[in-house]
């Protein structure tokens, strides 16, 4: 195969698992500190992203058309409501059912998952239809041989890497950190410790959603286009990647992250038959691994009382 | 007793770890016909542990166990209960939303004809059976307490907690096994409701032949009534072994109730 | 008066209300009329509730199970019998009846068992394509709903593995992926048709055949869609007594005790894995023979009948019934296809208003609207 293509390939391969490795990380560390899965994650993205859409449009339309300005406008106001938005439902809908078996949980965010997105197609204008995001990075682009790196590519995956590294930072180093892993540990002691065991609940909520309106964002860019539908997809697959990488740890969600994008990308470059099936390869091998290492690639330490 | 003495349990040399923590290390044991034995030492010495892994909740990492002349090892958690033994649970483990009499009859499962014909398309002999084991499963409930029995068809999620303990040991015993593991049986209960229930025990014990019972207990008046040795286990190991008497009086045994050192 | 006599006429009166009830709301087209009628029977059901009414109804109705059966097959007889010239009720009828069979085999996983699937459209999705495959073929059609049934039973298997080596969240990603890869698989092959699906033939029981009407006089057509109907409440029924059976046995109480406590169970002798195979093997085979006839009696698939949301849709009716809960199954699934349809107004916002439900049970009434009473192995036996 001819090395542009290969570059091409890989590219999007690592643009592909930075998003998704962003949105497992959310998942992950709400199993972390709840031992609950909140569905409506890849939602909540897509909310985020049009929320920031938006806010291109509100910028764009009082005349602010610098693309740095509206660049960051459209991160402060995704991130920022989207960590909103993650808080209430953890106050509202994830909190109150948390003596309840925990897959009503799951089921209630699926459900939430679906009333954001039909919510979305029906009442944002003209929601049905696909959006057509801004190019708001620079498009210079430098050619090694017969392949080409975008510049706005390029920012991208920086950008995504320092955001990764940047949650666990904050995880492994931080007081906050240390507080949602001691609450994720035990909730007990963590309690008698005297850490606000809801406050830290709400910031962690506040946190994996804030990280996934960012993967929302970094998807409107790099593709140009949003629609209702881009979270469920992206959800199914952010959840995938943190159970094969193993819920609750953080390098688990962004192994599994980059291996669904690496099995994607292995997909459209190799199957013989049909790039097509490319999605179909990937949530094969991830139900394949999942028969093979119930618990993830790196398991999650679980020992239940008998 | 004055039956044969006839080994029915031993330990030898059973060890489990968890992680870098030893849980049982090398733990002998023997227990005859009839007998019921006291197990007891503090809290994490390895006495639940030692139940799960003879009933095949967890993989022993050495060592042998052996039941009734048979090497059972690592065998699943079925099989055991098959074989004869049965247990009930520190946190009460019953059905909540099922009635007295789906809980005892889950103790029964080795008894009740399993196959799905049957189930599903001979319901006259299904009724047949169901009958039969609603006496049996009123009468065993009826010596523990004439009141419970009545309410055999209540949700167990409705009743008191020393109900709930009575309904566990109904449904361990109900398949007369040859083992009976009671894991802490008077936790979260008063004194006079564990005496109680401990003569509701002993007097099930005289109607199932040559039945023994390992007892895991924190409350010494009730091992000291009951029990005809006691086994004291402290960091997974076995400190002293002996009437109960003499178990008390052991130095090492008070300097691990104790935490002496 | 006997008490059982009166319970009997409460039954038969109960009986004729809802058959009225019914034709009704499937006669009326104003809109205004059928929110009206809606509105009438929630503060029927309301002010019961509050008087006490619905205690003393379903004593009445559990004392009288066999009549209770009775009066909802000839219920559902005389509704379809007065609209025996009209497609449109018909197959709403139908479809009601056969989506109540596929919400069945999901409560027999997820009610009974506690084994997720996330992915229930899906293998209704392979009953659909089995039969569009088989209908080229000769073989016989009402051997094809069994076929359809094995069919899902037999695809399901490759999932047995994962589902059961993981619990709770584990599995249900499992489901969720498959329901997914289902999807792509269909819209990206083109032996199955692609995106555009396949058209399906109709049902056929020797060379009686199910798409063209029954005349009976001159002036008297029936509706093809009767057979379907006809054929569907059979489904039912058969559904319905081995749902019921398994629930009344030993199975039953497996099942159960899989569900509520795996540990448990383990160490009184039950054999986890079986009885989980069992319960998703059945499960999906009822959910295929479902989707056979569906698709034979709609003739035509596509591969976007049996998205994410339609699995969606057969979670809900099990949630809002109640887990576990047949006579629930079949109010939600009447619920769940017929309201929509009805309401124009809400059809374009009906996942958006069927999330909203499922939210508010989920946090409010998580034992669903009607929940799945304890059991009753002999009914009416008390030892």
């Amino acid at each position: 195969m001819d090395v542009g293509l290969l570059g091409q390939f890989v590219v999007n391969g690592m643009m592909l698992g930075m998003m998704y490795a962003l949105v497992a990380v959310g998942f992950t560390l709400f199993f972390g500190v709840l031992d609950v899965i909140k569905f409506s994650h890849g939602d909540v993205l897509m909310v985020g992203t049009f929320a920031g859409f938006t806010t291109y449009i509100g910028m764009t339309a009082i005349g602010i058309d610098n693309a740095l300005l509206q660049l960051v406008g459209v991160l402060v106001i995704s991130i920022g409501s989207m960590a909103v938005m993650g808080a209430i439902i953890a106050r509202y809908l994830v909190l109150p059912l948390k003596s309840a078996p925990p897959l009503n949980t799951l089921l209630v965010t699926l459900m939430l998952g679906t009333v954001l997105r039909e919510a979305i197609r029906l009442f944002y204008p003209d929601g049905s239809n696909p959006k057509h995001f801004p190019a708001l990075l620079p498009t210079d682009s430098w050619a090694v041989g017969s392949f080409t790196l975008r510049a706005d590519s390029a920012i991208l995956l920086l950008a995504g890497l320092l955001v990764i590294i940047g949650v666990n930072v904050l995880i492994n180093r931080t007081r906050l950190g240390l507080a949602i892993r001691a609450v994720a540990q035990d909730e007990e002691t963590a309690k008698c410790m005297g850490i606000n065991f809801k406050m830290i609940v709400l910031l962690t909520f506040a946190l994996g959603s804030g990280v996934a309106a960012f993967a929302g964002v970094m998807n409107g860019l790099y593709y140009n286009e949003i629609n209702f539908g881009m979270g469920l997809l992206l959800g199914v697959i952010g959840f995938s990647a943190a159970i094969v990488g193993g819920l609750g740890n953080i390098y688990g969600a962004i192994l599994g992250g980059f291996l669904f994008a690496g099995l994607q990308t292995l997909g459209a470059v190799a199957l013989p038959f049909s790039s097509a099936y490319k999605d179909v390869f990937a949530f094969a091998v991830v139900i394949a691994i999942i028969a093979w290492r119930p618990t993830g690639l790196i398991a999650e330490k679980t020992s239940e009382r008998v | 007793m004055d039956q044969q003495k006839e080994t029915v349990l031993a330990f030898r040399g059973l060890t489990r770890r968890f992680g870098g923590v030893v849980a049982l290390n090398e733990f002998d044991m023997e227990l005859d016909n009839g007998q019921i034995v006291g197990l007891i030492g503090p809290n994490g010495s390895g006495k639940t542990t030692s139940f799960n892994v003879l009933t095949g909740i967890y993989s022993a990492n050495g060592g042998t166990i052996e039941f009734l002349g048979q090497d059972i090892t690592n065998w699943p958690a079925q099989k055991v209960y098959e074989a004869g033994v049965a247990r009930t649970f520190q946190r009460s483990r019953l059905c909540l939303e099922l009635s007295i009499f789906d809980n005892v009859m889950i103790g029964n499962h080795k008894r009740l004809n399993q196959g799905i014909l049957f189930n599903i398309f001979q319901r006259k002999a299904l009724k047949a059976q169901i009958e039969e084991n609603y006496s049996e499963a009123h009468k065993l409930l009826k010596i523990f307490d004439p009141a419970l029995a009545e309410k055999i068809f209540d949700p167990v999620g409705s009743l008191r907690m020393i109900d709930r303990r009575r309904i566990e040991i109904c449904r361990a015993l109900i398949s007369h096994p040859r083992l009976l593991l009671l894991d802490e049986p008077s936790a979260g209960m008063t004194h006079e409701e564990t005496r109680e229930l401990m003569d509701d025990i002993l007097e099930v014990r005289e109607m199932i032949d040559g039945l023994s019972i390992i007892l895991v207990e924190h409350e010494m008046g009730m091992i000291e009534r009951v029990t005809d040795k006691c086994i004291v286990l402290n960091f997974g190991q076995k400190i002293c072994e002996g009437a109960y008497r003499d178990v008390a009086s052991d130095k090492l045994v008070q300097e691990a109730y104790l935490g002496g050192e | 008066m006997t008490q059982s006599l009166k319970d009997k006429l409460v039954i038969l009166s109960l009986a004729v209300l809802a058959t009225a009830f019914m034709i009704t709301f499937l006669a009326i087209e104003e809109q205004a009329e059928i929110f009206a009628l809606l509105v009438l029977a929630a503060v029927l059901v309301f002010a019961s509730a509050k008087f006490g009414l619905i205690e003393t109804i379903s004593g009445c109705l559990s004392r009288n199970e066999r009549l209770l059966n009775g009066a909802v097959v000839a219920a559902t007889l005389i509704v379809a019998f007065w609209f025996y010239e009209d497609h449109f009720p018909l197959l709403m009828i139908a479809t009601v009846l056969l989506y109540t069979v596929a919400s069945c085999g999901l409560n027999m996983q997820f009610g009974y068992t506690g084994v997720v699937n996330f992915a229930g459209a899906a293998f209704f999705g392979i009953g659909c394509y089995t039969a569009a495959v088989l209908g080229e073929t000769s073989v016989p059609m009402l051997m094809v709903i069994i076929v359809g049934g094995l069919v899902a039973a037999l695809v399901g298997s490759i999932l047995i593995i994962p589902v059961l080596r993981t619990r709770g969240h584990y599995a249900a990603v499992v489901t969720i992926a498959f329901g997914l890869l289902f999807r792509t698989f269909l819209e990206v092959n083109d032996a199955l048709g692609g995106p555009q699906g396949l058209g399906v033939s109709g049902m056929n029981i020797f060379g009686w055949d199910f798409n063209s009407g029954i005349t009976l006089t001159d002036d008297i057509e029936v509706s093809f869609y009767m057979n379907y109907v006809i054929l569907a409440l059979i489904m039912v029924m058969l559904t319905f007594v081995l749902m019921r059976r398994i629930e009344r046995s030993w199975i039953g109480l497996n099942f159960d005790a899989v569900r509520l406590d795996e540990t448990a169970a383990a160490c009184y002798g039950i054999d986890i894995k079986h009885w989980k195979i069992l319960s998703f093997t059945l499960g999906n085979f009822l959910a295929g023979t479902a989707g056979a006839l569906y698709a034979m009696m709609l003739g035509f698939i596509a591969p976007s009948n049996f998205a994410f949301s339609d699995s969606l849709i057969l979670v809900s009716i099990v949630l809002l019934g109640g887990m576990g809960s047949l006579w629930g199954t079949i109010l939600a699934a009447g619920l769940v296809v017929l309201l929509p349809e009805k309401l124009q107004a809400i059809q374009e916002y009906r996942f958006l208003i069927y999330a909203v439900v499922m939210i508010l049970i989920l946090l409010f009434r998580p034992q669903g609207v009607l929940p799945r009473g304890l059991r009753a192995y002999i009914p009416g036996w008390r030892g």
